[in-house]
């Protein structure tokens, strides 16, 4: 009878460890997207400063990216140099545009004047674009194929290796 | 509801709506006290994306407070409590739902525990029997006449009792 209260006993805790251990490894912020390789949804959304429309649906053809990000993110500073950069030298074959949600013009234009601006920025003020694309948490860049299909999400902070390494996905 | 869907109109806006994801609406539109028990009913159902293990309803979160707003929103339109919790699956995954579902992996969350206590019942009913046979095995081993016939000293007692 011991050795069989043993080996469950031993069984047990041999589960509990592999599940906690298996959790070691792994990201509690990241959420695995239902929406890779599923259309975008759709948005049309005015642009800080300009208060141009864009519509999500007329860039069809190109690949676009999306950055989902806003002034009371941290690392979304640590970022947007490198969307700048790659946008200035990847435009017009690719799209860029940033959606802010939650945020005000006035920050939103203090940042972009402070730290430069190569794409359009969206305000999405209720959250919903954000909501309809499954963001957790900002910044997180969409990509997606000239077909207007999600082909990757990268949360936290792009570098310019990871945002090409992705970008590869949407010109396939 | 009218007066927002007007303020978008005005500023040419179009943000991604329900009834592409869902379709038409299956149930009645709610309003006042039957949407906001509702609400947070839904509200404590679905996973704060920001936060860990906290329902929407529990964060002070600004997404938290975004997807129940959305929440609020698509039963005062008249989705139902499935519709909503489908909208929000498309978008987020499984992740979201804090009740999993019954299916694959998740399904393992429902079997485990019946599984554990179906293994401790055993235990613990083979262990009663074992207990139950326990006591004739004792009483066998150490029966009082097995015991005088085998010990000198007690039966050198007891011819000093019976002498007395």
């Amino acid at each position: 009878m011991n050795r069989t209260v043993l080996i469950v006993g031993i069984v047990i805790v041999a589960a509990i460890v592999f599940v906690l251990f298996a959790g070691l490894g792994k990201d509690p912020a990241h959420i695995d997207s239902p929406l890779i390789g599923r259309p975008a949804p759709p948005f049309a959304l005015k642009a800080v400063g300009t208060g141009e429309t864009i519509d999500l649906e007329a860039l069809r053809g190109k690949p676009v990216v999306i950055n989902f990000w806003a002034t009371w993110c941290g690392p979304c500073y640590e970022e947007h140099p490198t969307l700048v950069a790659n946008a200035r030298n990847l435009q017009p074959e690719v799209q860029f545009i940033g959606v802010v949600f939650n945020d005000t013009d006035d920050k939103i234009m203090r940042f972009l004047a402070e730290r430069g601006s190569a794409y359009p920025t969206l305000l999405d003020a209720n959250g919903k674009t954000a909501i309809a694309y499954g963001v957790g948490g900002v910044p997180e860049t969409f990509f997606l194929n000239p077909k207007g299909t999600i082909v990757a999400k990268f949360e936290g902070p792009l570098t310019t290796e990871a945002l090409q390494s992705e970008l590869a996905k949407a010109m396939r | 509801m009218i007066a927002t869907f007007l303020l978008l109109a005005f500023l040419q806006i179009k943000v991604p709506d329900a009834a592409q994801v869902l379709g038409p609406p299956q149930g009645t539109p709610l309003a006042g006290a039957q949407l906001e028990r509702r609400t947070m009913e839904l509200s404590s159902e679905l996973r704060c994306p920001v936060c860990q293990g906290l329902a929407i309803g529990d964060s002070p979160s600004i997404m938290a407070a975004n997807m129940r707003e959305q929440a609020r929103e698509l039963l005062a339109r008249g989705y139902t409590r499935e519709q909503v919790l489908s909208y929000f699956e498309k978008s987020y995954g499984q992740f979201v739902l804090l009740k999993p579902k019954f299916q694959g992996v998740n399904a393992l969350v429902w079997l485990l525990p019946v599984l554990v206590l179906a293994i401790g019942f055993v235990i613990v009913v083979t262990k009663a029997k074992k207990l139950e046979q326990a006591p004739v095995h004792a009483a066998k081993a150490t029966t009082p006449a097995a015991v005088v016939e085998d010990d000198p000293y007690l039966a050198q007692v007891r011819e000093l009792v019976e002498k007395s």
